[in-house]
Order: structure tokens, then sequence, then C-alpha cells
């Protein structure tokens, strides 16, 4: 008979229990603490109300209901959740993670199955969370001739990446954006670009012969792929004559850009399907060719690690159509402006018979408004808003359109068979190739005939 | 900070290059190379011309990179050196570029950048780019004439006659 823990004493247990906590205590004293001062010794703290935050000032506000939310607010505004959380890589995760549960799901009713079921009470909806339980525990096997340091850089290396694009997105109005560059669409193309290195150095250092061959393919892919992918974005910058990608956002507030561009929308879908290796596109991980291409020899959470970066790609590229064609974060506001009483005199608060006794001045939306101490008004379609109300709306409209591009991304893996290696070389360097320098002519076409750009009817 | 940077990416790109000289294993020697073509683009950035940098990064390290990889990973090792161990050649190629960095150095040096002033504003890649489509416009008709020229010529040179054979 089996049994989990044959010798259980309680006094090993004990004695377990107390080594840990001493060695946990020790380091914590050693290394922690001083670890802790000199990061705080390095790091810029806000000014909250004319006082440097120090830590001490922290955890004191922390029980001071009036200084909470001016402390979150701090928080939210700092770098540090602008790079770990909003817009870039704990939301580029979320939705990541949606994304691979409605495509399980979706894929399944497609074709009349049922999907995952057991884990949750609804659809299966924790089977991600087991998933990913059984990626981390299980053990990463690295082949015996495989090139070690390569071996293990590729998958951190294609997380990094990954997250370095979700890093250029902006996500809403006001800058909502971990890297605001005055080139960011030419950052886009360069980050573009790494992804064919690292997939082929991981392909060849695994040593084996299914991952090389799926590593190739990726290269072949990836680089011819890539250069419709830059020629049918350049249409939108000769419309908008920027690279930054919220100026291309703010250039749409009319109209999107699908509408004057929809060869070169269609150019880009394509290519992103290719560059993201999605059936019909997924030779480089063809499953009956080639057991999983270039990920064949990745076991455990290296696997895990593939994935996530393949996810938050997927996300950063449907947000690039979004930002580009669809016109990003725009749409009308669902909030209704606010009085402007409200905002000029305070908030009334009228006694027992209905008469007015004093106005609160209300100091601006809590947490939503940049400045806690004044309205941020902006002006959007004739009518007045507050810059947290725009921020709300924004985050809503560029979530469903994301959502609904990531929708149409997956939705050919459960209609469309795989193609031919030298069909799609013929597609990506003589079609698509063709098609996006039909769309920069009629960009063209469209700025000469003053149709749009400087002086345009538009 | 600037100084330190400087210095940081100094380091980076001249010892990866030294690296993509020296290493064994040619993917090593490659990667390095992407270090060394990576480092350039950093010194683009601190140049306060980021559009460069970002072309510096798309075209050397996302393309020709890939492309020397590609090679490297394709052709047999033994078919495309041999190893010859010549400490003379050696050091000869070191002195030999000893002395073309002090003579570039020379000429660079007594060439008059030292009276460059270094704090005006850096140009607008918009301006450069309205420049070239105004006033050096043969130029630009010159270099696509040059470019579409070498690839036509490439792709003539790389054709196959596959079709002959099989007829």
């Amino acid at each position: 008979m089996s049994v989990i823990a044959p010798k259980f004493r309680l006094g090993y247990f004990l004695k377990g229990i107390f080594d840990n906590a001493f060695w946990i205590l020790t380091i914590v004293t050693l290394a922690g603490i001083p670890a802790i001062q000199i990061v705080l010794f390095y790091l810029e703290l806000p000014v909250i109300d004319g006082e440097l935050l120090t830590a001490f000032l922290a955890f004191t506000w922390l029980f001071n209901p009036t200084m909470q939310v001016p402390l979150i607010k701090a928080l939210i505004y700092s770098d540090l959740f602008r790079i770990a959380a909003f817009p870039g890589f704990g939301f580029a995760a979320l939705i990541a993670a949606g994304t691979i549960f409605v495509e399980r799901k979706m894929l399944a009713k497609l074709q009349l199955r049922v999907g995952p079921f057991y884990c949750g009470k609804i659809e299966g909806i924790l089977q991600l969370a087991g998933d990913g339980l059984k990626l981390i525990s299980k053990e990463i096997i690295i082949p015996a001739k495989a090139d070690k340091p390569l071996f293990w850089a590729a998958p951190v290396l294609f997380v990094g990446t990954a997250a370095a694009f979700v890093a250029l997105i902006p996500v809403a109005p006001g800058g909502w954006v971990v890297a605001d560059l005055d080139v960011g669409l030419l950052a886009v193309f360069a980050v573009i670009g790494f992804f064919p290195i690292i997939t082929i150095l991981s392909a060849w250092s695994a040593n084996s012969k299914f991952p090389f061959i799926g590593g190739i393919r990726a290269l072949h892919q990836m680089v011819s792929f890539e250069i419709p992918l830059i020629l049918s974005l350049l249409g939108v910058v000769i419309l908008t004559g920027t690279l930054n990608l919220s100026e291309i956002v703010e250039s749409q507030s009319s109209f999107p850009w699908i509408i004057f561009m929809p060869i070169g929308a269609i150019v880009f879908f394509t290519t992103m399907l290719a560059e993201l290796e999605r059936i019909p596109f997924d030779l480089p991980e063809a499953e009956s060719e080639i057991v999983a291409g270039w990920l064949t020899e990745f076991s455990g959470m290296m696997y895990g690690l593939v994935q996530l970066g393949s996810y938050l790609k997927l996300y950063a590229f449907a947000a690039l159509f979004v930002i580009i064609f669809l016109g990003g974060w725009t749409g009308p506001v669902f909030w209704p402006p606010l009085d402007t009483e409200l905002i000029t005199e305070g908030i009334p608060i009228p006694n027992y018979a209905g008469d007015p006794i004093l106005t609160v001045a209300a100091p601006g939306l809590p947490l939503l408004d940049k400045d806690p101490n004044e309205w941020v008004m902006q002006e959007q379609g004739g009518l007045v808003y507050t810059s947290g109300q725009l921020l709300v709306s924004g985050v809503i409209w560029f979530v469903l359109k994301t959502v609904g591009v990531i929708f149409f991304i997956l939705l050919p893996r459960g209609v469309f068979p795989r193609i031919r290696l030298d069909m799609l070389l013929h597609i990506g360097w003589y079609k698509l190739i063709g098609l996006s320098f039909v769309n920069i002519f009629i960009a063209l076409g469209l700025v000469y005939a003053g149709v749009i750009g400087p002086g345009g009817i538009l | 900070m600037a100084d330190a940077l400087f210095l940081a990416i100094s380091v980076l790109t001249i010892g990866s290059a030294i690296a993509a000289l020296e290493m064994r294993s040619l993917v090593y020697g490659s990667i390095a190379l992407m270090g060394t073509l990576g480092g350039v683009a950093g010194f683009y950035v601190m140049l306060d011309s980021p559009f460069v940098a970002m072309f510096q990064l798309a075209v050397y390290v996302g393309s020709i990179a890939v492309l020397i990889l590609f090679t490297v990973m394709l052709v047999k090792r033994e078919l495309i050196f041999k190893k010859i161990e010549d400490p003379k050649r050696k050091f000869a190629g070191i002195g030999l570029m000893l002395i073309v960095i002090l003579a570039l150095g020379a000429v660079i040096m007594d060439s008059g950048i030292k009276t460059i002033s270094t704090d005006s504003d850096p140009v607008d890649f918009r301006e450069i780019g309205g420049d070239f489509l105004t006033y050096y416009w043969p130029a630009l008709i010159l270099m696509a004439l040059i470019l579409a020229g070498s690839v036509m010529g490439a792709l003539v040179l790389a054709r196959r006659e596959d079709t002959i054979e099989n007829e």
C-alpha cells in the first residue's frame, strides 16, 4: 500500500518548519531588508499634498481614510504600474488568458465538440489555471546535446520581446502607454524583427530535427511576410504624416482609416496571421507533420513561457490593427457629461427641508482624473468631458475592438486547412507585396487629389 | 549618466565586435555581431536620432543578422573555412588595425570636428524626409534605381534553370 509520507513523524515536521522559519528570518534580515533600503534609496518617490512620500508615511497613510485616494492615485500614475499592470504586461496577459479560454471553447463549438468542461462549474473556466499549474510543476527537460545557454535564453527572450511589443501599444487617451515614442511605428517594426532571430536560435539550439525544420520554416515565413507587413502600414503613415501611434489614433476621431484603406487592412491582417503562426499559416508548428515544430523540445514552464509570449504577441498585433485601421479608443463616450454646476460649485447638501446648507467642492473624479485637485476638462464631439470619463470610455472601446479583432484571428483556425510552403511564399512575395503597393498608391492618390491630408476636404 | 551610458554602449559594441571575430562557434559569433549592431543603434539613440536607430535595429539586427545566421546554419562549417592558426598573421592584423584606427582618428581629429557645438537641437526626421523629396530628389531616384538594378541582377543570377531540365 502506498502512502504519501511513509516515515512521517511530528518531530521531523516541526523541525522542518522551524528550520525554514530560521533561514527565512536570517536571509530577510541579512539580505532582504538592506536590499529594500537600497531600492528605496534609488526610487523616485512621489510628492503628495506637498509632502514627499516616504515608506513610513505610506504605511501611516494606509490607515488614514482621507489620504488613501491620493495614495492609490500616485501608485496608478507611477511608471511601475504602467509597465507591470495597466497598459503593460498585466493587462495584456489578462487579455491573453481570456483569448486562450475563448479560443478553446469557440473552436470546440465550431467543430461540434464540448471543449474543456470539468474544471470550474461554468464552461470549464478554471482549465487555464489548471494548465498553468501543470506547466509550472512539470520537469524541465533539456536535450542532452542541446546548446544550453541559448536553449534556456530563448523562451525568456521570446516573452521579453513580446512584452516590448506590448509596451509600445497606447490603450487610452491621455498618454496611457508605457513607451510613447515619436517613432512608435518604426519601433514596432524593429521589435517584430527580433522574433525570427529568437525562433531560429531556439530551433537551432535544441539540436533536433523537428525544431530545426520548424525554425527554418518560421524564418522563411516571418522574413517574407515582414515586408508586406511594413508596406501595408505605410499608407496610413502617408495620410497622417506621423509615426507616433497615439497621434495616429487621434487622427481617426471622425472616421477610421479602414474606410479608405481596406486593401491595406486585408494585407495587414493576412501578414498578421502569418507572423503569429496561426492557421492557415501554421507551418512552423504543423503538428501533423513535424510534431510541434520549433516548440518540440520545450517542456514544462519553458513551453508555457513561449505560449505566453505568443499570446501576448497576438494581443499586441490585434491592438496594432485596432490602432491603425479601426480608430483605437475613439468612439462615442458612454458616460454623459457632468453638470457644469457640479464642477464649478460643488455638490450641494440640503437640510431636512430641502434648503441647501453647505456645498462640498468635488475635487475631480476619484482615481480616474489625472490631477487630484482640479477637473481636467477635454472637449470631444462638441461636449465637454473630464479626462476620467474619456479614460473609461476609451478603454472600453479599445478592449471591445481588440477583442473583436482577436475573434477574427481565432476564427480561421476552425475553418481553414494549412497551406503549402510554396503557396505561402508565393502569397507573401507576389500577391501581398503587390497589394500593399496598390494601397500605397491609393494613399498617394488621396493626398494628391486633395481629399485627405494638409488642405484636404476631410 | 550620459557618460556612463556611453561607456556601457561602447564596451558592448567593441567587446561584442571582438567576440564576433574571435568566437570559435559561428552561431555565437553572429549573435555577438548582433550585439555590435545593436550597440551602434544605441549610439544613434544617444545622438538624438531615434529614427536612424530604429532603422538600424529593423534592418541590420532584424534582417542582415538573420541572413547571416541562416547562412551559418545551413552551410557545413568544414566547407567554408579551414582552421589556420598563425600567430604572425594575427599580430600583423592587429597592428594593421591599430595603424588604420590611428590614421583615421588623426584625420577625423584634424578635420575640425572639435569646433562643432553639441548643444544644438536635433534635426527632426520629418525635415530630413522633406529635404530628400524636394532638394535631393535626384539623389533619391538614383539610389532607388541602383537598388532596383542590384535586386534585378541578384534575381537573374540566382534564377535556377529547373524548367529546362524538366523538359
